[in-house]
């Protein structure tokens, strides 16, 4: 497995109360900025860049992320990741994240927009320690075509596999096939366009938090639908189907707010990007 | 082999007290939403949730425990029981399955002795294991010397006729109608375990968005005649 088009390493550890790179390592198309403070909390936050400015056919992407003890961290990327035809072989990225005990990622890059006729494969594999906390999502775009017909993509597929004290803990499993499934039948997306995952993992879960999320979300509304459940291990998962990324990224910033406040102590900064 | 296969058949019998009666896996949430609501309708998800949902899951499991058992590798049945358990996102559709699947390995335990099978209940009183209904049909199964391409059938069969008598109670539809789903179904079974058999290892868990977000808005649905 080698010829990766971007290749990034990123380690970090905590140097009192402080969150600093151990390890920084980029190369080909992929590139992360100099880490912002958006705080005094001492938790840096990463943007990461494809200075090709999207992903082409039979790219081939590999990030590898660790956080040591106690080490904190926003990584996010500057903007969408764009996928663009790919005519002969499937785009691929592959993350790594291992987090050690007591370290907190969040992980919330922006959109993926695949154009007509791509097809990308993502795979995140996700190594933690008891006692590590962990927060992603990501957000599916119906993509782009120049007709404006929405899921021209060829496939999207992404997987999250995630690993508590090297015992499998989430399997998460998506993968969109526009032409060969009717996506706005019972089952796929169902008259809406685009699709929103969360999965959040910490000790400090619980069911009041469940409920607390449920009752800042859940409103009778026809705008979106949303679905939350508590994983096996403790923390929670989340999906949302909607009509706009504003929508969904509306409803995963209240619940990352909460979830700040609740198990940190912090309100979550505004990721400015443009 | 005929008697075999009816051996294999009497746990696809509806009266097989499993549990399964309880578990609408989401459709309960498309009916509360009445977006399921006649023959047409249900036979539409029906559709969605077999070659969407269940091939990928329980489907292609059935295929890989028979191989592994086939080869003796039991750690191989254990990864794939934690890996059913860990794909199934939704609270009360991976418990309820669960249980379901415990009922079965209990009841089935009383009819046969299969080492296998007394393994895999120790495992899952240790909490080694969780227990799914798709491995423990499989090695009943493969015990009785079943094809495996007709256990996968059987056990697709299994799941299909008791959410059909689900539907018939909760929708509600005629029983004739019931029948006649499952008539009509046939092909679908066959298609779905065709595609089991040449599914590759890496498609294992792939779900659709909206059925699996049906399960998890079922937590909070109102008025519940299903546990799942």
């Amino acid at each position: 497995m080698q010829d990766w088009t971007g290749i990034l390493r990123l380690e970090a550890e905590d140097r009192k109360g402080k969150t600093v790179a151990k390890n920084v390592y980029f190369q080909g198309a992929f590139k992360v900025m100099r880490p912002i403070y958006h705080d005094d909390s001492g938790q840096p936050c990463y943007y990461i860049l494809n200075p090709g400015g999207g992903y082409l056919d039979g790219d081939r992407y590999r990030m590898q992320i660790a956080l040591d003890k106690q080490a904190r961290m926003t990584l996010t990327t500057q903007s969408a990741t764009k996928v663009y035809k790919t005519p002969n072989n499937y785009v691929y990225q592959e993350t790594e994240i291992s987090l050690k005990e007591g370290s907190y990622l969040e992980y919330i890059p922006d959109p993926l927009i695949a154009y007509r006729n791509a097809r990308y494969k993502q795979k995140n594999i996700i190594r933690m320690e008891k006692g590590a906390t962990f927060l992603y999502s990501d957000i599916l775009t119906p993509g782009w075509s120049p007709e404006g017909d929405k899921f021209s993509y060829d496939t999207l597929q992404l997987i999250n596999e995630l690993y508590v004290d090297d015992e499998l803990a989430v399997y998460d499993h998506i993968k969109l096939n526009p032409r060969n499934q009717d996506m706005n039948t019972i089952g796929f997306m169902e008259g809406f366009s685009h699709l929103g995952s969360m999965i959040v993992v910490g000790e400090q879960t619980n069911n009041d938090l469940l409920d607390r999320l449920h009752e800042a979300i859940h409103v009778n509304t026809n705008e979106y639908r949303i679905g939350l459940s508590l994983l096996p291990v403790p923390g929670f998962t989340i999906r949302v189907l909607a009509n706009s990324t504003q929508t969904v990224e509306r409803l995963f910033t209240e619940c990352h707010r909460i979830i700040s406040e609740e198990w940190f102590n912090k309100r979550p900064s505004f990721l400015r990007k443009y | 082999m005929i008697n075999n296969t009816l051996s294999l058949f009497q746990l696809c019998d509806s009266n097989f007290p499993t549990g399964a009666f309880s578990h609408s896996y989401g459709l309960e949430t498309y009916i509360q939403q009445d977006k399921v609501h006649d023959q047409e309708s249900f036979l539409q998800w029906l559709r969605v949730y077999v070659n969407e949902q269940l091939v990928y899951a329980d489907g292609l499991a059935c295929r890989l425990v028979y191989e592994a058992l086939n080869e003796k590798d039991h750690p191989k049945v254990w990864k794939l029981d934690r890996m059913l358990t860990m794909q199934n996102l939704p609270r009360e559709t991976r418990e309820g399955t669960q249980r379901v699947g415990e009922r079965m390995l209990k009841l089935v335990e009383s009819l046969y002795e299969i080492p296998i099978l007394s393994e895999y209940g120790e495992r899952i009183k240790q909490g080694q294991s969780f227990g799914h209904p798709a491995i423990v049909f499989t090695i009943v199964g493969h015990h009785l010397g079943v094809p495996a391409s007709t256990t996968i059938l059987y056990y697709l069969y299994s799941a299909v006729s008791s959410l059909v008598q689900n539907a018939v109670r909760a929708i509600p539809l005629g029983q004739t109608a019931g029948q006649k789903i499952i008539q009509q179904f046939q092909d679908v079974l066959a298609e779905a375990t065709a595609k089991v058999e040449e599914m590759d290892e890496e498609e294992f868990g792939i779900v659709s968005p909206g059925l699996e977000l049906s399960q998890m808005q079922h937590e909070r649905v109102n008025v519940r005649i299903f546990m799942s």
